[in-house]
Protein backbone atom coordinates (compact mmCIF):
# COMPACT_ATOMS: atom_id res chain seq x y z
CA UNK A 1 0.00 0.00 0.00
CA UNK A 2 1.10 3.57 -1.10
CA UNK A 3 1.31 5.59 2.18
CA UNK A 4 0.19 8.89 2.29
CA UNK A 5 -1.22 9.99 5.92
CA UNK A 6 2.31 11.30 7.32
CA UNK A 7 0.11 14.15 8.99
CA UNK A 8 -1.89 11.66 11.20
CA UNK A 9 1.32 9.63 11.79
CA UNK A 10 4.60 8.81 10.09
CA UNK A 11 4.26 5.30 9.75
CA UNK A 12 7.55 4.46 7.95
CA UNK A 13 10.23 4.96 11.08
CA UNK A 14 13.66 4.71 11.06
CA UNK A 15 14.94 0.93 11.84
CA UNK A 16 16.45 2.67 15.35
CA UNK A 17 12.97 3.59 16.66
CA UNK A 18 11.69 -0.20 17.04
CA UNK A 19 15.08 -1.46 18.07
CA UNK A 20 15.39 0.70 20.66
CA UNK A 21 11.81 0.55 21.70
CA UNK A 22 12.07 -2.92 22.14
CA UNK A 23 15.40 -2.71 24.08
CA UNK A 24 14.04 -0.19 26.40
CA UNK A 25 10.81 -2.72 26.93
CA UNK A 26 13.79 -5.52 28.40
CA UNK A 27 15.89 -2.78 29.77
CA UNK A 28 14.47 0.26 31.23
CA UNK A 29 12.51 1.01 34.62
CA UNK A 30 11.30 4.11 35.63
CA UNK A 31 13.12 7.23 35.75
CA UNK A 32 13.59 8.72 39.55
CA UNK A 33 11.77 5.90 40.90
CA UNK A 34 14.99 4.35 42.31
CA UNK A 35 18.80 4.28 41.94
CA UNK A 36 19.28 1.11 41.00
CA UNK A 37 20.82 0.51 37.30
CA UNK A 38 17.49 -0.22 35.27
CA UNK A 39 15.92 3.25 36.91
CA UNK A 40 19.09 4.78 35.94
CA UNK A 41 19.36 3.67 32.68
CA UNK A 42 15.84 4.89 32.21
CA UNK A 43 16.83 8.07 33.81
CA UNK A 44 19.78 8.79 31.37
CA UNK A 45 17.53 7.59 28.37
CA UNK A 46 14.90 10.50 29.59
CA UNK A 47 17.91 13.32 29.99
CA UNK A 48 19.41 12.31 26.60
CA UNK A 49 16.02 12.84 24.77
CA UNK A 50 14.88 16.18 26.97
CA UNK A 51 18.80 17.03 25.91
CA UNK A 52 18.06 16.67 22.18
CA UNK A 53 14.73 18.12 22.15
CA UNK A 54 16.30 20.89 23.86
CA UNK A 55 19.09 21.41 21.46
CA UNK A 56 16.47 20.92 18.36
CA UNK A 57 14.54 23.38 19.35
CA UNK A 58 16.23 26.09 20.98
CA UNK A 59 16.00 25.55 24.51
CA UNK A 60 19.34 26.39 27.23
CA UNK A 61 17.40 23.57 29.72
CA UNK A 62 16.88 20.19 29.39
CA UNK A 63 14.37 20.64 32.33
CA UNK A 64 12.07 22.39 30.21
CA UNK A 65 11.34 19.66 27.83
CA UNK A 66 8.55 18.06 29.65
CA UNK A 67 7.58 14.26 28.23
CA UNK A 68 3.42 14.46 27.65
CA UNK A 69 1.10 11.72 25.47
CA UNK A 70 0.71 13.83 22.19
CA UNK A 71 0.59 17.13 21.11
CA UNK A 72 -2.93 17.85 22.41
CA UNK A 73 -1.99 16.89 25.47
CA UNK A 74 0.57 19.48 25.77
CA UNK A 75 -1.65 22.23 24.18
CA UNK A 76 -4.16 21.13 27.10
CA UNK A 77 -1.72 21.96 29.50
CA UNK A 78 -0.87 25.34 27.55
CA UNK A 79 -4.19 26.53 27.21
CA UNK A 80 -4.94 25.14 31.53
CA UNK A 81 -2.24 27.45 32.72
CA UNK A 82 -2.78 30.40 30.47
CA UNK A 83 -6.75 30.79 29.83
CA UNK A 84 -9.77 30.59 32.20
CA UNK A 85 -13.06 31.85 31.91
CA UNK A 86 -13.21 35.60 30.76
CA UNK A 87 -10.21 35.27 29.02
CA UNK A 88 -9.52 36.42 25.74
CA UNK A 89 -7.52 33.82 23.23
CA UNK A 90 -6.64 35.21 19.82
CA UNK A 91 -5.59 32.23 17.55
CA UNK A 92 -5.29 31.76 13.60
CA UNK A 93 -8.30 30.53 11.13
CA UNK A 94 -6.76 27.40 11.05
CA UNK A 95 -6.54 25.77 14.13
CA UNK A 96 -7.11 22.20 15.52
CA UNK A 97 -9.94 21.51 17.71
CA UNK A 98 -6.75 20.11 19.90
CA UNK A 99 -6.79 24.38 20.65
CA UNK A 100 -10.33 24.92 20.01
CA UNK A 101 -11.69 22.85 22.50
CA UNK A 102 -9.50 22.99 25.41
CA UNK A 103 -10.21 26.81 25.10
CA UNK A 104 -13.69 26.11 25.11
CA UNK A 105 -13.76 23.75 28.21
CA UNK A 106 -11.61 26.73 29.63
CA UNK A 107 -14.31 28.83 29.49
CA UNK A 108 -12.10 31.44 27.36
CA UNK A 109 -13.44 33.72 24.57
CA UNK A 110 -11.88 32.24 21.61
CA UNK A 111 -11.23 35.68 18.78
CA UNK A 112 -10.17 33.85 15.19
CA UNK A 113 -7.62 36.38 13.60
CA UNK A 114 -8.78 34.72 10.09
CA UNK A 115 -6.70 34.80 6.98
CA UNK A 116 -6.93 33.43 3.40
CA UNK A 117 -4.94 30.33 2.60
CA UNK A 118 -1.71 30.77 1.26
CA UNK A 119 -1.05 34.65 2.28
CA UNK A 120 1.39 34.90 5.24
CA UNK A 121 1.52 38.59 5.49
CA UNK A 122 -2.46 38.88 5.23
CA UNK A 123 -2.19 36.76 8.51
CA UNK A 124 -0.01 38.88 10.04
CA UNK A 125 -2.13 42.09 9.57
CA UNK A 126 -5.06 40.17 10.88
CA UNK A 127 -3.13 39.19 14.27
CA UNK A 128 -1.75 42.95 14.38
CA UNK A 129 -5.56 44.30 14.00
CA UNK A 130 -7.11 41.44 16.81
CA UNK A 131 -4.20 42.18 19.23
CA UNK A 132 -5.13 46.33 19.38
CA UNK A 133 -8.02 44.73 22.05
CA UNK A 134 -6.60 43.21 25.34
CA UNK A 135 -5.54 39.80 25.09
CA UNK A 136 -4.58 36.88 27.47
CA UNK A 137 -2.64 34.62 25.13
CA UNK A 138 -1.75 33.86 21.65
CA UNK A 139 -1.95 30.17 19.76
CA UNK A 140 -0.93 29.59 16.50
CA UNK A 141 -0.98 26.68 14.40
CA UNK A 142 2.93 26.71 12.55
CA UNK A 143 1.77 24.60 9.88
CA UNK A 144 -1.94 23.36 8.69
CA UNK A 145 -2.72 20.04 9.58
CA UNK A 146 -5.24 20.32 6.56
CA UNK A 147 -3.54 22.55 3.93
CA UNK A 148 0.37 22.27 4.89
CA UNK A 149 0.29 26.41 5.21
CA UNK A 150 3.47 27.35 6.92
CA UNK A 151 2.16 30.45 9.30
CA UNK A 152 4.16 33.42 9.87
CA UNK A 153 5.52 32.22 13.25
CA UNK A 154 8.26 34.46 13.93
CA UNK A 155 6.60 37.76 12.82
CA UNK A 156 3.36 36.67 15.53
CA UNK A 157 5.30 35.93 17.99
CA UNK A 158 7.24 39.47 17.98
CA UNK A 159 3.99 40.87 18.03
CA UNK A 160 3.40 39.13 21.56
CA UNK A 161 6.61 39.85 22.48
CA UNK A 162 6.22 43.86 21.54
CA UNK A 163 2.73 43.37 23.72
CA UNK A 164 4.33 40.90 26.43
CA UNK A 165 1.17 38.48 25.20
CA UNK A 166 1.86 34.81 25.90
CA UNK A 167 2.53 33.25 22.80
CA UNK A 168 1.63 29.27 22.32
CA UNK A 169 2.98 27.58 19.01
CA UNK A 170 1.05 24.48 18.12
CA UNK A 171 4.03 23.15 16.30
CA UNK A 172 2.29 19.34 15.43
CA UNK A 173 3.02 19.84 11.97
CA UNK A 174 6.16 21.77 12.07
CA UNK A 175 8.54 19.84 14.64
CA UNK A 176 11.26 18.13 12.71
CA UNK A 177 11.11 20.39 9.30
CA UNK A 178 10.24 23.60 9.91
CA UNK A 179 12.77 25.75 12.14
CA UNK A 180 11.29 26.29 15.63
CA UNK A 181 13.52 27.71 18.33
CA UNK A 182 11.84 28.66 21.39
CA UNK A 183 14.16 31.04 22.56
CA UNK A 184 14.07 33.24 19.52
CA UNK A 185 10.44 32.69 19.28
CA UNK A 186 9.99 33.60 23.25
CA UNK A 187 6.87 31.32 23.20
CA UNK A 188 5.44 30.13 26.50
CA UNK A 189 4.77 26.98 25.51
CA UNK A 190 5.45 24.91 22.33
CA UNK A 191 3.50 21.85 21.98
CA UNK A 192 4.52 18.84 19.40
CA UNK A 193 4.08 15.55 18.91
CA UNK A 194 6.60 12.55 18.56
CA UNK A 195 5.15 10.39 16.21
CA UNK A 196 4.66 12.80 12.94
CA UNK A 197 7.97 14.49 11.80
CA UNK A 198 10.25 13.09 14.98
CA UNK A 199 9.71 9.65 13.66
CA UNK A 200 8.89 8.50 17.56
CA UNK A 201 5.96 6.10 18.40
CA UNK A 202 2.69 7.15 18.94
CA UNK A 203 1.59 8.29 22.74
CA UNK A 204 4.88 10.40 22.53
CA UNK A 205 4.91 14.12 22.41
CA UNK A 206 6.76 17.12 23.93
CA UNK A 207 5.94 20.25 25.77
CA UNK A 208 8.90 22.75 25.32
CA UNK A 209 8.23 25.85 28.41
CA UNK A 210 9.03 28.91 27.90
CA UNK A 211 12.09 30.73 30.41
CA UNK A 212 8.90 32.41 32.15
CA UNK A 213 6.45 29.88 32.00
CA UNK A 214 4.43 29.09 34.70
CA UNK A 215 2.72 25.79 33.92
CA UNK A 216 -0.60 24.62 35.68
CA UNK A 217 -0.45 20.48 35.55
CA UNK A 218 -2.76 18.93 33.81
CA UNK A 219 -2.46 15.49 36.38
CA UNK A 220 -1.43 15.17 39.60
CA UNK A 221 0.50 12.18 41.52
CA UNK A 222 3.99 10.99 41.77
CA UNK A 223 6.74 12.44 40.90
CA UNK A 224 9.81 10.67 42.48
CA UNK A 225 10.43 14.13 43.65
CA UNK A 226 9.49 15.71 46.51
CA UNK A 227 7.33 12.81 47.73
CA UNK A 228 6.42 14.14 51.72
CA UNK A 229 4.25 16.78 50.41
CA UNK A 230 0.78 16.70 48.87
CA UNK A 231 1.27 19.34 46.27
CA UNK A 232 3.00 18.82 42.94
CA UNK A 233 6.80 20.24 42.71
CA UNK A 234 7.55 23.16 41.54
CA UNK A 235 9.53 22.71 39.49
CA UNK A 236 10.22 21.33 36.13
CA UNK A 237 9.57 18.92 34.16
CA UNK A 238 8.28 17.42 37.07
CA UNK A 239 5.89 19.53 38.01
CA UNK A 240 3.92 18.25 34.65
CA UNK A 241 5.53 14.83 34.17
CA UNK A 242 2.87 12.75 37.05
CA UNK A 243 2.76 8.83 37.07
CA UNK A 244 5.06 6.79 35.17
CA UNK A 245 7.18 7.69 32.12
CA UNK A 246 6.28 5.81 28.89
CA UNK A 247 9.92 4.40 28.63
CA UNK A 248 9.72 2.96 25.43
CA UNK A 249 8.14 5.67 23.62
CA UNK A 250 10.74 8.08 25.03
CA UNK A 251 13.58 5.65 23.74
CA UNK A 252 11.56 5.27 20.20
CA UNK A 253 11.50 8.99 20.51
CA UNK A 254 15.30 9.79 20.98
CA UNK A 255 15.79 7.48 18.35
CA UNK A 256 13.65 9.77 15.93
CA UNK A 257 14.96 12.38 17.19
CA UNK A 258 18.80 11.61 16.51
CA UNK A 259 17.00 10.40 12.52
CA UNK A 260 15.96 14.22 12.44
CA UNK A 261 18.83 15.76 13.69
CA UNK A 262 21.47 13.32 10.92
CA UNK A 263 19.31 14.31 8.45
CA UNK A 264 18.54 17.73 9.41
CA UNK A 265 15.13 19.41 9.37
CA UNK A 266 15.95 21.65 6.38
CA UNK A 267 16.62 19.16 4.45
CA UNK A 268 13.91 17.11 4.94
CA UNK A 269 11.68 19.59 4.53
CA UNK A 270 12.93 20.61 0.97
CA UNK A 271 12.66 16.90 -0.06
CA UNK A 272 9.20 17.12 1.41
CA UNK A 273 8.40 20.45 -0.76
CA UNK A 274 9.69 18.58 -3.87
CA UNK A 275 7.20 15.85 -3.17
CA UNK A 276 4.27 17.86 -2.32
CA UNK A 277 5.15 20.25 -5.57
CA UNK A 278 5.48 17.27 -7.69
CA UNK A 279 2.34 15.89 -6.12
CA UNK A 280 0.50 19.13 -6.78
CA UNK A 281 1.59 19.33 -10.88
CA UNK A 282 0.39 15.82 -11.12
CA UNK A 283 -3.07 16.08 -9.19
CA UNK A 284 -3.59 19.81 -11.70
CA UNK A 285 -3.11 17.52 -14.70
CA UNK A 286 -6.52 15.85 -13.67
CA UNK A 287 -9.74 16.96 -15.24
CA UNK A 288 -12.00 17.89 -12.14
CA UNK A 289 -9.49 18.33 -9.34
CA UNK A 290 -8.88 21.50 -7.86
CA UNK A 291 -5.65 21.14 -5.77
CA UNK A 292 -4.62 23.76 -2.75
CA UNK A 293 -1.06 24.69 -3.17
CA UNK A 294 1.22 27.84 -2.65
CA UNK A 295 3.07 29.18 -5.35
CA UNK A 296 6.12 27.49 -5.60
CA UNK A 297 5.71 25.69 -2.19
CA UNK A 298 7.23 29.25 -0.49
CA UNK A 299 4.76 28.78 2.58
CA UNK A 300 3.68 25.51 2.58
CA UNK A 301 5.42 22.16 3.63
CA UNK A 302 4.73 18.62 2.70
CA UNK A 303 1.00 18.61 3.36
CA UNK A 304 -1.53 19.16 0.21
CA UNK A 305 -5.06 19.14 0.44
CA UNK A 306 -7.53 18.69 -2.81
CA UNK A 307 -11.00 17.95 -4.19
CA UNK A 308 -12.65 16.27 -7.06
CA UNK A 309 -15.68 17.57 -8.60
CA UNK A 310 -18.64 16.09 -8.12
CA UNK A 311 -16.91 13.44 -5.73
CA UNK A 312 -17.37 13.96 -1.73
CA UNK A 313 -14.15 13.90 -0.21
CA UNK A 314 -15.03 11.27 1.91
CA UNK A 315 -16.04 9.02 -0.95
CA UNK A 316 -12.49 9.87 -3.15
CA UNK A 317 -10.60 8.77 -0.12
CA UNK A 318 -12.32 5.51 0.09
CA UNK A 319 -11.80 4.94 -3.02
CA UNK A 320 -8.50 6.02 -3.09
CA UNK A 321 -8.16 2.98 -0.09
CA UNK A 322 -9.20 0.66 -2.70
CA UNK A 323 -6.82 1.40 -5.04
CA UNK A 324 -3.86 0.95 -2.66
CA UNK A 325 -3.17 4.70 -1.60
CA UNK A 326 -3.41 5.63 1.77
CA UNK A 327 -5.09 9.31 2.58
CA UNK A 328 -7.00 10.84 5.04
CA UNK A 329 -9.90 12.50 4.14
CA UNK A 330 -13.03 14.76 5.81
CA UNK A 331 -12.39 17.91 8.43
CA UNK A 332 -9.20 16.48 9.63
CA UNK A 333 -10.17 17.54 13.38
CA UNK A 334 -9.75 21.17 11.77
CA UNK A 335 -13.52 22.78 11.18
CA UNK A 336 -12.24 25.95 11.59
CA UNK A 337 -9.02 25.71 9.14
CA UNK A 338 -12.52 24.54 6.55
CA UNK A 339 -14.37 27.04 7.36
CA UNK A 340 -11.74 29.77 6.85
CA UNK A 341 -10.80 27.87 3.86
CA UNK A 342 -14.60 27.79 2.87
CA UNK A 343 -14.33 23.88 2.25
CA UNK A 344 -17.02 23.08 4.70
CA UNK A 345 -19.13 20.76 5.06
CA UNK A 346 -17.18 17.63 2.86
CA UNK A 347 -13.79 18.67 3.44
CA UNK A 348 -11.05 18.12 1.50
CA UNK A 349 -9.09 15.15 0.79
CA UNK A 350 -5.41 15.50 2.05
CA UNK A 351 -2.24 13.60 0.80
CA UNK A 352 1.18 14.02 3.34
CA UNK A 353 4.46 12.69 2.77
CA UNK A 354 7.59 11.86 5.02
CA UNK A 355 11.35 11.74 4.48
CA UNK A 356 10.38 8.09 3.72
CA UNK A 357 8.10 9.00 0.96
CA UNK A 358 9.39 7.75 -2.67
CA UNK A 359 8.39 9.57 -6.14
CA UNK A 360 6.61 6.10 -7.00
CA UNK A 361 4.18 6.92 -4.19
CA UNK A 362 2.95 10.56 -5.51
CA UNK A 363 2.87 8.65 -9.35
CA UNK A 364 0.71 6.22 -7.46
CA UNK A 365 -1.19 8.63 -6.19
CA UNK A 366 -1.77 10.66 -9.19
CA UNK A 367 -2.75 7.39 -11.01
CA UNK A 368 -5.44 6.51 -8.71
CA UNK A 369 -6.76 9.93 -8.25
CA UNK A 370 -6.98 10.07 -12.11
CA UNK A 371 -9.26 6.68 -11.84
CA UNK A 372 -11.52 8.14 -9.04
CA UNK A 373 -12.63 11.24 -11.22
CA UNK A 374 -13.33 9.23 -14.24
CA UNK A 375 -15.83 7.17 -11.74
CA UNK B 1 38.25 8.65 51.81
CA UNK B 2 36.00 11.54 52.33
CA UNK B 3 32.86 12.31 50.02
CA UNK B 4 30.26 14.90 49.98
CA UNK B 5 26.74 14.58 48.93
CA UNK B 6 25.00 17.42 46.95
CA UNK B 7 21.39 17.45 46.76
CA UNK B 8 19.77 18.70 43.81
CA UNK B 9 15.94 20.02 43.24
CA UNK B 10 15.09 17.80 40.68
CA UNK B 11 16.51 14.05 39.08
CA UNK B 12 16.79 16.39 35.46
CA UNK B 13 18.76 19.08 37.50
CA UNK B 14 21.28 16.15 38.98
CA UNK B 15 21.98 14.65 35.84
CA UNK B 16 21.98 18.46 34.16
CA UNK B 17 24.72 19.05 37.10
CA UNK B 18 26.71 15.66 36.60
CA UNK B 19 27.10 16.72 33.09
CA UNK B 20 28.66 19.89 34.16
CA UNK B 21 31.24 18.35 36.57
CA UNK B 22 31.86 15.71 34.15
CA UNK B 23 33.08 18.39 31.66
CA UNK B 24 35.16 20.11 33.99
CA UNK B 25 37.01 16.57 34.77
CA UNK B 26 35.18 16.29 37.95
CA UNK B 27 33.90 12.54 38.71
CA UNK B 28 30.72 12.95 40.28
CA UNK B 29 28.12 10.06 41.12
CA UNK B 30 24.39 10.53 40.23
CA UNK B 31 22.75 8.38 43.47
CA UNK B 32 19.22 8.52 44.96
CA UNK B 33 19.57 10.82 47.77
CA UNK B 34 19.43 8.68 51.17
CA UNK B 35 16.75 8.37 53.24
CA UNK B 36 17.03 10.56 56.34
CA UNK B 37 19.40 13.20 54.07
CA UNK B 38 16.47 14.10 52.16
CA UNK B 39 13.55 16.68 53.79
CA UNK B 40 11.38 16.67 51.17
CA UNK B 41 11.32 12.49 50.42
CA UNK B 42 12.42 11.27 47.01
CA UNK B 43 15.19 12.90 45.08
CA UNK B 44 18.92 12.65 43.89
CA UNK B 45 22.51 13.94 44.91
CA UNK B 46 25.47 13.94 43.48
CA UNK B 47 28.73 12.18 45.06
CA UNK B 48 31.68 13.92 44.99
CA UNK B 49 34.90 13.17 46.38
CA UNK B 50 36.06 15.95 49.00
CA UNK B 51 39.12 17.24 46.74
CA UNK B 52 36.32 18.11 44.23
CA UNK B 53 34.07 19.70 46.23
CA UNK B 54 35.27 23.45 46.01
CA UNK B 55 35.63 22.84 42.60
CA UNK B 56 32.07 21.83 41.82
CA UNK B 57 30.26 23.89 44.14
CA UNK B 58 31.68 27.00 41.69
CA UNK B 59 31.24 24.94 38.80
CA UNK B 60 27.73 24.17 39.41
CA UNK B 61 27.50 28.12 41.10
CA UNK B 62 28.57 29.02 37.68
CA UNK B 63 25.76 27.46 35.94
CA UNK B 64 23.21 28.11 37.89
CA UNK B 65 22.90 25.04 39.34
CA UNK B 66 23.63 25.53 43.09
CA UNK B 67 22.84 21.80 45.04
CA UNK B 68 20.35 21.94 47.48
CA UNK B 69 21.91 21.27 50.44
CA UNK B 70 25.72 19.98 50.87
CA UNK B 71 26.28 16.74 53.30
CA UNK B 72 29.73 15.15 54.79
CA UNK B 73 29.63 11.26 54.49
CA UNK B 74 31.22 10.28 57.95
CA UNK B 75 32.57 7.15 58.32
CA UNK B 76 30.39 5.87 60.17
CA UNK B 77 27.80 5.89 57.12
CA UNK B 78 25.87 8.79 58.29
CA UNK B 79 25.64 12.21 56.42
CA UNK B 80 26.49 15.66 58.51
CA UNK B 81 25.34 18.69 56.62
CA UNK B 82 27.85 21.21 55.42
CA UNK B 83 27.32 24.66 54.41
CA UNK B 84 27.50 24.81 50.90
Amino acid sequence: MTYLDSAATTLQKPKTVAAAMARAVGELGSPGRGGHPYAMAAAETAFRCREAAAELFGLDSPERVVFTSSATHGLNIAVRSLAGPGSRAVISGYEHNSVVRPLRAAGAETDVAASPLFRPEEAVAAFRKKLEKKTDLVILNHVSNVFGYILPAEQIAQMCRERGIPFVLDASQSAGTVPVDVGKLGAAYVAMPGHKGLYGPQGTGLLLCGKDADPAPLLCGGTGSSSISEEMPPFLPDRLEAGTHNMPGIAGLLAGLEFVKENGPEDILAYERELAAAMAAELRKIPGVTVFASEHMYCQGGVLSFLVDGVSSEKVGEELGRRGVAVRAGLHCAPLAHRTAGTLPDGTVRASVSAFTRPRDIRALAGAVRAAAAG
Amino acid sequence: MLYYLLTCRSLTIAQKASKVLKGAGMPAALVRTPLGVSKEGCGYSLRVRERYLDGALASLRASELPPVRVFAELENGRYEERRP
